[in-house]
């Protein structure tokens, strides 16, 4: 029998929970790059957050990042980042906190040096206490979510599922951030918003596979709780791949469409930490969040028991 | 059988018609200012100020973007406490936009030469330089000047030619409404500061030297080019001491006209400093860039997800591909009825939202389908395994979205800005999504399983589960 039809019938053996050294071995590494870069490089965050004035222009002259610069620097703003979009078609800038009058100046400037009309000069300006404003607030949205979702799961499932699905959680969001500050990716509240539905994400997948291994629980008198797991996991993998695949491509659209044909940068930034974060959200709740619930609940005195059981008879269906 | 299918075209009737139906009567959805352009302005009051004085201010800001003119649908909202958020769709010159609502403006005191009752207004619009046909009286839009026609806030029926003030805002110590029992009417107490009390003195007493009920013994009260009120001046001589009381009537709705100009009078026009904390402007071809983005990228990823269900799951996918036209066209729907009737907008982090939930909203097909392979791989008859899969996918598919709007209420409740779009569209797809497993998806496969897709050949739900 092929895998791919092994994989459709539920019948695949990996052995998710055994195996668990290796998976924890690639989440560690993983973990360790990307803490590392939060460390050392941090996040670039948005001006949203940190304050400052974004512009973005046409660039009808075809001005360049030199250019450009010097005409900023005429006005008095000394410090700005400067990109060219789609091969200088256009032209972002970003600067810190200006005063109101520097701040119209500087749109003025923009104007002039690429040739366009102020009113197609798209402008963001955030004070410093707001952007601060908008990230505690997403920060305390986090939290009350993982607290509620903890208590929810403890309720429906089980507390130590809850715990587990935490755990990937937080390994998602971990290797999500550490991409960004990897690569030097602005974060925005368009990233925040992805975030979110990362964690959701990851959060419902781990639902997914946690609510079979329940039912197999009440099943199964006489497997072990990691046999319980490896056959939960087993049967909901053609599941798993086929919702990654299926909820991927549409985020790889937004994300293809986004940057590559027109460019639009908001729409960037979020497929971007989607993408990522569902791809970690996938592999956490197989390779992450199951096999750290097996180990937990196998410390449980009534399943040591049984795994000591269902090791003394011969295992079905091994090699 | 027969049930079913009834209830399958009734299904459909309602989420393809009602979709038909709302663009005919043109409930399309409202784009938000990131999708057309325009610009958004986020202020800030300073902390712990009182949230009635927060409300007083939006209106006035309500106002003054009315003067403004050629703005549509403009959104003034209070998020949180202390935050006012403005979206004035179509407006290009954020300078003048900050200008409208962020700064405090003029109260001034001033006497009144002439009134033309009768309906003069509404004119060319209060503070539109120009010569008003009728009166054949200059309007002028500077506050200052000499002299100038001013209409009443509430465009009623008398437009007042003013002279230049007699005293400002600043000269007003307080300002409280007051009921006064024995004529069971309400009136503004006006307290005003030393400085004040000559001013007004000397103005009250030139106006007192013409008769009552002639219109030049009124004083206008002023804000940003309109008459608040005019009241007369009763006593001979004046009104001195530095106080006054100002008579606003005893119908039902005196009370709350009485607070009102007390406000005014105490705070001049924003009673609220307001702090500009953010200011976005996109400009229309960036917002329609976006929109077409969007789109093509929503399209794109519903055609790839299409092409996979139906190599995955053959008929059933057909079915599920069905299943997400009824999604999409429901939510098209709420949110061309929300943008009807609660002025809501679907910004770039709506579409988004919508985007990603087509993925959440495939995974329930997915969960469903899976478990109804496994029971007909158990030896379950197809139909038998349609409504035993269902069950036991839709305990699955309650628990995760739970989860998903879990997220969403909290989202809606604590975030601001786009992240609120995002929670809305993600919050009402979860929805749709338990509604839809349950009336569409459930009936839709008992169907199929009865019919010669239901255990024949390649594209059949049997095949697609060998």
């Amino acid at each position: 029998m092929s895998t791919w039809s092994r994989l459709n019938r539920g019948e695949t053996e990996i052995d998710f929970v055994g195996n668990r050294r290796r998976w924890f071995t690639i989440s560690a590494v993983l973990l360790v790059i990307a803490l590392g870069s939060l460390g050392i490089r941090q996040l670039n965050l948005g001006i949203e957050f940190v304050g400052g004035l974004g512009m973005q222009a046409p660039n009808p002259a075809g001005a360049d990042v030199p250019e450009i610069r010097e005409a900023l620097g005429v006005v008095g703003v000394d410090e700005a980042t400067i990109q060219l979009l789609n091969d200088g078609e256009a032209v972002r800038v970003a600067t810190p906190v200006l005063d109101g009058a520097t701040e119209n100046e500087a749109v003025d400037a923009l104007a002039s040096v690429t040739g366009s009309d102020r009113v197609d000069i798209s402008i963001e300006a955030v004070g410093p206490s707001f952007g601060a404003l908008v990230a505690r607030r997403a920060l305390i949205a986090l939290g009350v979510f993982l607290g509620a979702v903890v208590l929810f799961i403890s309720w429906r499932l089980e507390f130590k599922m809850a715990g587990a699905g935490l755990v990937a959680l937080v390994h998602d969001l971990v290797i999500t951030l550490g991409v960004y500050s990897l690569f030097g990716f602005p974060v925005t509240p368009a990233t925040m918003v992805a975030i979110l539905v990362i964690l959701g994400y990851s959060l419902y997948d781990t639902v997914v596979v946690f609510d079979k291994v329940e039912e197999l629980v009440e099943l199964e008198e006489k497997s072990s709780y990691s046999e319980i797991v490896n056959r939960a996991m087993n049967s909901v993998l053609a599941r798993s791949l086929a919702t990654s695949l299926t909820s991927l491509l549409p985020v790889g659209s937004i994300l293809f469409v986004g940057s590559v044909i027109l460019g639009a940068p908001t729409l960037r930034d979020f497929a971007l930490a989607l993408f990522v974060g569902i791809a970690a959200g996938t592999y956490s709740s197989i390779f992450v969040a199951a096999p750290i619930l097996a180990t937990w609940k196998e410390k449980e005195p009534e399943w040591q028991e049984r795994a000591k059981r269902a090791s003394g008879r011969p295992k079905a269906g091994m090699r | 059988m027969t049930r079913r299918v009834v209830g399958l075209v009734v299904v459909l009737a309602i989420a393809w018609g009602g979709l038909a139906a709302t663009i005919a009567l043109g409930f399309t959805p409202r784009l938000g200012l990131d999708l057309q352009g325009g610009t958004a302005v986020v202020l800030t009051a300073p902390e712990g100020t009182d949230p009635e004085l927060v409300e007083v201010s939006v209106d006035i800001m309500t106002r003054r973007i009315e003067d403004i003119g050629g703005v549509q649908e403009p959104d003034i909202a209070i998020s949180g406490d202390n935050t006012v958020v403005v979206q004035l769709p179509g407006v290009e010159d954020e300078q003048r936009a900050i200008e409208a609502v962020g700064q405090t403006g003029d109260l001034s005191f001033r006497p009144v030469l002439d009134a033309f009752p009768g309906a003069i207004g509404p004119l060319a619009g209060a503070g539109t330089p120009g010569i008003d046909n009728e009166t054949g009286l200059t309007i002028k839009d500077d506050i200052n000047d000499d002299a100038f026609l001013l209409y009443p806030a509430d465009f009623g029926s008398e437009v007042l030619f003013v002279g230049p003030a007699g005293m400002v805002g600043e000269d007003v110590a307080d300002a409280v409404p007051v009921f006064d029992t024995q004529s069971a009417s309400w009136a503004v107490s006006l307290d005003l500061t030393s400085d004040g009390a000559v001013l007004f003195a000397q103005m009250t007493a030139e106006a007192a030297t013409y008769p009552l009920g002639d219109p030049r013994r009124q004083i206008a009260i002023v804000l940003d080019g309109l008459v608040i009120s005019a009241p007369q001046v009763i006593p001979e001589g004046g009104i001195t001491g530095g106080r006054a009381s100002i008579s606003v009537g005893t119908g039902e709705d005196s009370q709350q006209a009485a607070n009102d100009l007390a406000v005014v009078l105490r705070y001049g026009s924003l009673p609220v400093a307001f702090d500009i904390s953010a200011v976005q402007k996109v400009s229309a071809t960036l917002g329609s860039d976006s929109l077409q983005a969007g789109i093509i990228a929503g399209l794109l990823g519903l055609a790839l997800v299409a092409i996979v269900l139906i190599l995955i799951y053959r008929s059933l996918g057909l079915l599920a591909i069905v299943g997400l036209t009824v999604f999409g066209s429901l939510l098209l729907m709420i949110f061309g009825l929300l943008g009807e009737f609660q002025g809501l907008t679907l910004t770039l982090a709506g579409i988004t939202g919508i985007i990603v939930s087509i993925g959440i909203t495939t995974d329930s097909y997915i969960v469903f389908y899976e478990r109804l392979k496994e029971k007909i791989r158990e030896g379950y008859e197809v139909d038998e395994a349609a409504e035993e899969g269902f069950r036991l996918a839709y305990r699955t598919i309650l628990t995760a979205d739970t989860v998903s709007l879990l997220a969403a209420v909290l989202l809606w409740l604590l975030a601001v800005g786009a992240v609120k779009g995002f929670a809305l569209a993600l919050g009402l797809a979860t929805v749709l999504d338990l509604i839809i497993a349950k009336v569409y998806t459930r009936r839709a496969v008992g169907i199929l399983a009865g019919t010669s897709l239901g255990s024949g050949g390649w594209f059949s739900i049997k095949g697609a589960s060998q």
